[in-house]
């Protein structure tokens, strides 16, 4: 098992399968399926033309990068110069990108080929996927029901198999969520690992770009392209490159210390939970130390988060003031986008700070050392990923349900370390997937513990 | 009535690259929005690189050079100050909070010491936005209320531009451009803060305006409330700003793409050492050491060069020579040719050396200042300089011979002289002059001539009276 995606870089060196095929049979399970999906906002007209470089410098015997040939998603809030970024919003619709993202420069760099823009809540406002200006996107996994936000697009095109990886990007789920109720595996990196540069913001301070993908070394080898410092980015972790690929398999989980706390159940829906306790007990099998952590204000995360997301959101969208692209956020954006605007601007107000925005921080803060001293006993946290099971497309849901998604994830944003997803099961056929939060840089041990229960399925 | 006024003034670092990325920083040379990347014209997506530590080690010398505590060793953190504007791409301007606090500058408390980055400019008749000028960095520093009338801030306000254009740290603007906000109360009213002051005289006039302004209300029992006012240059009035940029809130928040600024103790010490020395502590510094007078001293640090180049020669001469002469002669003769100090191309030595020749008295104060002409508009050696004007001092033999033969070759007017007409000497040392073809000092004619001619008297004295004694014995 998850062998897949380097048995087909494998099969593309050896010249058994051309990088033209792949891209060719991408774009025609695209055309043939998105009209249903709609992971896709966009698809790159060169990618063709990108392939067939490829080709060409394998026929001449040339080295190629690490995802030679592979068809790429990118997210609509990375920049990918052609192409439009959109955020899936009226409000750039139709912005067309001057210059590439850094991360999709790597990705470029080492042969990956860009596919198309992938769909998602609008400007990463959502859980769920529905949010997109243009569509929402549907859930191969589980047909009719939500994908997950809101990397939708990027979770829905790999377990629909429309492309080999994509780049998705979290700020308190966005990767992790759909990768579980997609049930495929996502990697949301530790805050700092990954260049920002070129992604239009949602939380500055909580985004990360990361990988989607349907195995573990898939997982791996596009963190690896994408991960270490730039010069041209201030607040980056003094990291230059990162390799995983060599230690994935080892031991797998035996003997290492896996943290689970009570919390989570006290959360979380108890037919999520009992696939989730499958799990742990899975890898208890597989020689991991189970030990019980405290994270007892897990919980206080989401409101602060939810502040704090605001106050920087309203930030960030200041530039979207109709001058130069057209036209203005407050005016053309969804529901969600609005009301988060809003909400930054009221809690940003010199007479509320105080009272709320700085009480958030000072959450932040908390649950910051709460999850680094939890982690100081254990190598990781293990647990929901998301604590129900995903809605109906169309279903009427209340802000504080479609929020309560994101319980469980936005911890790992707000303290800055890294987390995993992998799919634990089923619940009448809707993937439920395992989240494995690591410490700063502990991207290794996460996916070492997903590739561990990967190997063992 | 007691005036308070206080001010924020922003000025241009003198920075080759922007403060976030690497455009270039002279945006008046070249054409509109040609300066620029997707950082300094906010595209989606962009981040800013770390701050430009030029800039940071610039703003921590200005800090300096206005006497100010640096902080170091704490984060200091560079906010979002949010605000519509169409010169504003990203819809907010980053600012620092204080990296320097506590300054003093002619008497007048420094506040605050901290950095921004400018806007781009807009052109509301056309509509359009260049963003060349997005992201220069600038400094603004903070007063005290501590100026007591307009002709004390025209004063301090120029004292400051100079001593901040001393560093070569801040951008000279053309004709004196300056950009400040300043806030004026007067004593029972209100605090008015004016902004849109472009420039000194600006200052000098809106702070007239509303002296006047103000005091009139009071003088009616009104009440002058605190706000916020407009200059509008062109008529030279201040007016009411309205509506929104009153309710204004900036809703500040740390950037979250910048690591906060610490600036480390070694770091600080650094540029301490390395930096000039600030033009009014110089001043001090230079009528201590070198017992000249504030007036020269005043004028030779009015440019960093010109006072370099005294502490050079300094060292040579006589300081009180050298001074004097750079107060009356240096600072003449480029003021006439229209030359600033840096533009100097002789070197210290030479200069010395003239110096020195006027000491020691072999050229004259005017010749002096002929060669020093020559001096500035060509550079050599002084004596080189002589030859060429055909001053080279003359020897005392030549000078000698040309009293001789002037006495020689003018019996009457020597005779006149004997007689007790004091003039005739006025007459034969023209005659000398013209012989040596103004070489010699005229002081040294005179006198030579004089001891000349007092020896010419005795010996006639001592022939008549040998020539009574023969007719006796005859
Ligand atoms: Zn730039």
């Amino acid at each position: 098992m998850g062998r897949e995606t380097l048995e087909k870089l494998d099969a593309i060196r050896r010249g058994e399968l051309s990088a033209v095929e792949n891209v060719q049979r991408a774009l025609e399970r695209i055309k043939k399926q998105d009209k249903r999906i709609k992971a896709f906002i966009e698809l790159n007209p060169n990618a063709l033309a990108e392939a067939e470089a490829i080709d060409r410098m394998l026929k001449r015997g040339e080295r190629v990068g690490k995802l030679a040939g592979l068809a790429i998603g990118v997210k609509s809030n990375l920049n990918v110069t052609g192409l439009r970024a959109t955020c899936a919003s009226r409000t750039l619709e139709d912005y067309v990108s001057t210059y590439d993202a850094e991360v999709v420069k790597r990705v470029r760099a080492e042969g990956g080929i860009v596919v198309g823009m992938n769909n998602m809540d609008e400007f990463a406002c959502g859980s769920s996927g529905e949010t997109s200006a243009f569509s929402p996107t549907d859930n191969p996994a589980a047909p009719g029901h939500i994908p997950g936000g809101s990397s939708s697009g990027g979770g829905a095109s790999i377990a629909a198999g429309l492309c080999d990886l994509c780049l998705g990007t979290d700020t308190g789920g966005s990767i992790r969520n759909p990768a579980s109720h997609c049930g495929v595996v996502g990697v949301k990196p530790t805050y700092g690992l990954v260049p920002r540069q070129g992604l239009i913001d949602l939380g500055m301070s909580l985004d990360q770009i990361g990988p989607i993908a349907p195995d573990v070394q898939g997982a791996a080898l596009l963190l690896e392209t994408i991960a270490g410092k730039t010069p041209n980015e201030c607040v980056m972790l003094d990291v230059e490159r990162v390799s995983y690929m060599s230690r994935l398999e080892g031991d797998g989980a035996k003997g290492m210390r896996i943290g689970i706390s009570p919390k989570f159940a006290e959360l979380t829906d108890p037919a999520v939970m009992g696939i989730i306790d499958g799990a742990v007990e899975k890898l208890r099998e597989l020689g991991a130390e189970v030990v019980e952590v405290e994270l007892p204000n897990l919980e206080r995360g989401l409101p602060a988060y939810y502040l704090i997301v605001s106050v920087e959101f309203f930030s960030a969208t200041r530039k979207f003031d109709g001058r130069k692209y057209g036209k203005r956020i407050e005016e053309v954006c969804g529901e969600e986008v609005l009301r988060r605007i809003l909400r930054g601007r009221y809690i940003s107000r010199k007479e509320y700070r105080g009272k709320y925005y700085q009480r958030a921080l000072q959450v932040r803060t908390l649950i910051r050392q709460e999850l680094m001293r939890a982690l100081e006993r254990v190598d990781v946290i293990v647990g929901p990923t998301v604590p129900k099971l995903p809605h109906k497309i169309g279903e009427k849901i209340s802000v504080s349900a479609m929020y309560a998604y994101d319980y469980l994830t936005v911890p790992a944003n707000l303290a800055g370390i890294c987390g995993g997803v992998i799919k634990a099961g089923d619940v009448s056929g809707i993937p439920v997937g395992l989240q494995i939060q690591g410490k700063v840089l502990g991207e290794l041990d996460v996916l070492k513990v997903m590739r561990a229960l990967e190997a063992a399925a | 009535m007691k005036v308070k006024i206080g001010f924020e003034i922003h000025l241009q670092l003198a920075t080759e690259r922007k403060m976030y990325c690497d455009c270039p920083t002279n945006y008046q040379d070249v054409h509109p929005n040609t300066n620029v990347c997707p950082i300094c014209t906010g595209m989606p997506g962009s981040k800013p690189l770390s701050p430009n530590e030029r800039v940071v080690d610039a703003a921590i010398e200005i800090a300096f050079m206005l006497g100010c505590e640096v902080i170091t060793d704490q984060t200091v953190y560079i906010q979002r100050k949010h605000y519509d504007y169409p010169d504003l791409p990203s819809g907010y301007q980053r600012t620092s909070l204080p990296i320097a606090l506590g300054g003093e500058l002619q008497g007048v408390r420094i506040r605050e010491v901290h950095l921004e980055e400018d806007p781009g400019q807009y052109d509301p008749v056309a509509g359009t936005v260049d963003y060349n000028r997005s992201g220069v960095p600038l400094v603004e520093v903070v007063t005290e209320p501590d100026i007591r009338s307009p002709e004390e801030a025209r004063s301090f306000l120029r004292t400051l531009t100079r001593v901040l254009e001393y560093t070569g740290k801040v951008r000279p603007e053309a004709g004196g451009a300056m950009r400040a906000d300043v806030n004026i109360s007067l004593e029972g009213g209100g605090r008015v803060e004016v902004k849109n002051i472009n420039s000194v005289r600006g200052a000098y006039r809106a702070l007239k305006f509303e002296i006047l302004r103000q005091r009139e209300k009071l003088k009616r029992g009104e009440v002058v409330v605190r706000e916020t006012r407009a200059y509008l240059e062109s008529q030279m009035i201040t007016v009411s700003m309205r509506g929104k940029e009153l309710e204004e809130d900036y809703r500040y928040i740390p950037d979250p793409d910048i690591f906060p600024l610490i600036l480390d103790k070694a770091r600080v010490e650094t540029v301490k050492k390395q930096m000039v020395e600030a033009p009014h502590l110089r001043e001090q510094r230079l009528v201590k050491q070198y017992r000249i007078s504030p007036a020269a001293a005043g004028v030779i640090v009015s440019e960093r060069e010109l006072a370099d180049l005294f502490e050079a020669v300094a060292k040579e001469v006589d300081p009180k020579l050298a001074a004097t002469w750079f107060q009356t002669k240096l600072k003449k003769v480029l003021n006439y040719m229209k030359l600033r100090a840096a533009d100097i191309k002789f070197t210290p030595n030479q200069l010395a050396r003239l110096l020195q020749m006027v000491g020691r008295k072999r050229v004259t104060p005017e010749q002096g200042e002929l060669v020093l002409r020559e001096l500035v508009k060509e550079p050599a050696e002084p004596e080189e300089l002589l030859r060429k004007l055909g001053l080279a001092p003359l020897e005392r033999a030549e000078l000698e011979a040309a009293v001789a033969k002037t006495l020689k070759e003018n019996p009457k007017a020597v005779e006149d002289y004997l007689k007790g007409r004091k003039e005739a000497l006025n007459f034969l040392a023209g005659k000398v002059m013209k012989l040596t073809r103004g070489r010699a000092d005229p002081r040294r004619i005179s006198k030579l001539l004089r001891a000349k001619l007092r020896g010419k008297g005795k010996r006639r004295k001592i022939s008549r009276r040998k020539a009574r004694s023969r007719v006796s014995r005859a």
